[in-house]
């Protein structure tokens, strides 16, 4: 079987624009939320902090490129760039039929949006309007311009499925490389920080509002006193190799990917199922072909919402017991919804690499209503050899990624 | 009345703000497509810029001659006196 390792990342988060910056601010229990000052001008709109990137020059991505991206797909041409520079891929390997890329977003660019149809509706016209508007907003906005800009020839598959558009989009990608369609996959996803995310979450109540004079405890996974989940900003790329593909050219491996599933619980639109979370993490470990107790550290969704957190600690403490170390690293940095599953990716690949297991941020005293899982309150230095990554999404949709430390 | 300076002028500085082109690389001769490396969406979207300046509608078909910036100008003078 041909063996799935990861050789380049790239990153922009709340927490910082790359992995040494991310690994630092985990380390040192940053939290990048903050209050979002032109959010006050919203009527009705309760939740009024997000983490937000900072310090990116946009202006590096070539115009010819940049023309057609909003926001959500600079900061994937960012996190790839870097994700390629890091792999060290020539132009070449990119251009390889056998180089594809998988990569996904919950929306297209909701400034442009916001921008484009009020004006046509309130003109019935589309005189005034330009060519590139459509291009920044289109459900794969990401990986249609990611493609022409990294002129990728292989497969592009893209992953819009919300909060699991980056996990889906490496599972694609490691079933690609796995199965024998590609030898390079570039995957991941990215999200746009907008008071629209925000508001459709704020909306059904699943949004923190409690905590807005103090941003940085407004995020708490699994904590009793967790009122929501705070939106935010961000994008995650990973380049995903064939094994010996990778040894051939002497490529840097940060971890291999062994087991991923994906699924569907079919039943309601948002309520998350306790029983659609535990069968997509058995089957991750089925297609990894190990036993729950082989997992040393799980990197939750938790999102901190009330029924999403129970449900899945509930999932959790059927597949693992009350052992496992398990995390929710959105106490230091919110939700990146399409976006977050890849930064997650990142964040299970420093756990492997620098010996060290993230605490949840804010987290001090577990919800009655959770199961008795081991929610980490405090870092831990430690050795992992194998852990796991899990993302749901609206739709019921669920993923489980499993990355182990890199042996020959 | 518009001048063929002044359609120019904002010719130049749309070229500049919106296709983050050189100054020193706008003349009257250079060619958009071969000497500016614009595409036809980009002259598409270079003419609706300036029907928001100046408020001259242009049809996609009537672009298709235009190659330099000489064109245009004689298209927005053109189409400023047809209005007029």
């Amino acid at each position: 079987m041909r063996r799935v390792v990861i050789t380049g990342v790239g990153l922009n988060s709340p927490l910082g624009n790359s992995y040494d910056k991310l690994y630092e601010s985990l380390r040192d229990s940053k939290c990048g939320i903050s209050y979002v000052k032109e959010w006050d001008e919203i009527a009705n709109l309760n939740t009024k902090v997000a983490g937000v990137v900072k310090d990116l020059d946009f202006k590096a991505i070539p115009r010819k490129f940049r023309r057609s991206m909003g926001r959500v797909a600079q900061l994937s041409a960012i996190s790839t760039s870097q994700a390629i520079a890091d792999a060290g891929l020539t132009q070449e390997q990119l251009s390889s039929k056998r180089c594809g890329l998988a990569f996904g977003s919950t929306m297209g660019g909701n400034e442009t949006m916001f921008e484009y149809v009020p004006e046509v509706k309130q003109n019935m016209s589309f005189r005034g309007q330009n060519s590139m508007a459509f291009l920044k907003m289109m459900s794969h906005t990401v990986a249609a311009n990611l493609a022409q800009m990294f002129e990728i020839k292989g497969r592009n598959i893209p992953t819009c499925s919300a909060c699991t558009s980056s996990s889906q989009a490496i599972g694609a990608g490691y079933e690609s490389v796995k199965y024998g369609m590609s030898d390079i996959m570039i995957c991941g996803g990215s999200e746009e920080h907008h008071y629209l995310s925000a508001g459709v979450f704020d909306v059904m109540g699943a949004a923190t509002s409690k905590y807005n004079d103090t941003p940085e405890q407004s995020s708490r996974p699994f904590d009793k006193s967790r009122d929501g989940l705070v939106v935010s900003e961000g994008s995650g790329a990973l380049v995903l190799e064939e094994l010996e593909h990778a040894l051939a050219r002497g490529a840097k491996i940060y971890g291999e990917i062994i087991g991923y599933a994906t699924s569907c619980d079919g039943s309601h639109i948002t309520t998350p199922s306790k029983e659609g979370m535990e069968h997509v993490m058995r089957s991750s470990l089925e297609d990894a072909n190990i036993e729950p107790d082989a997992i040393e550290y799980i990197n939750a969704h938790a999102t901190a919402t009330a029924r999403g957190d129970i449900a899945e600690s509930h999932a959790t403490h059927t597949v693992f017991g009350s052992q496992t170390p398990v995390s929710s690293t959105k106490g230091h940095m919110g939700h990146l919804l399409g976006g977050c599953g890849a930064v997650e990716s990142i964040i299970c690949l420093i756990t492997l690499n620098k010996s060290f297991l993230p605490r949840t941020l804010n987290f001090k005293n577990l919800d009655e209503e959770c199961a008795p899982i081991n929610i980490l309150g405090k870092n831990v230095q430690r050795e992992s050899e194998v852990v796991m990554s899990n993302n749901f999404a609206f739709g019921g949709i669920n993923t489980s990624l499993i990355f182990k430390k890199f042996k020959a | 009345m518009a001048t063929q300076e002044e359609v120019y002028s904002k010719i130049k500085s749309v070229l500049m703000d919106e296709f983050e082109v050189e100054e020193d690389d706008i003349s009257m001769e250079v060619n958009l497509f071969t000497d500016l490396e614009l595409d036809s969406l980009d002259a598409i979207d270079l003419m609706v810029t300036l029907d928001k300046e100046l408020g001259i509608e242009i049809k996609t078909e009537e672009m298709q001659d235009m190659r330099t910036i000489q064109d245009v100008c004689d298209f927005v003078l053109a189409s400023v006196s047809v209005d007029e």
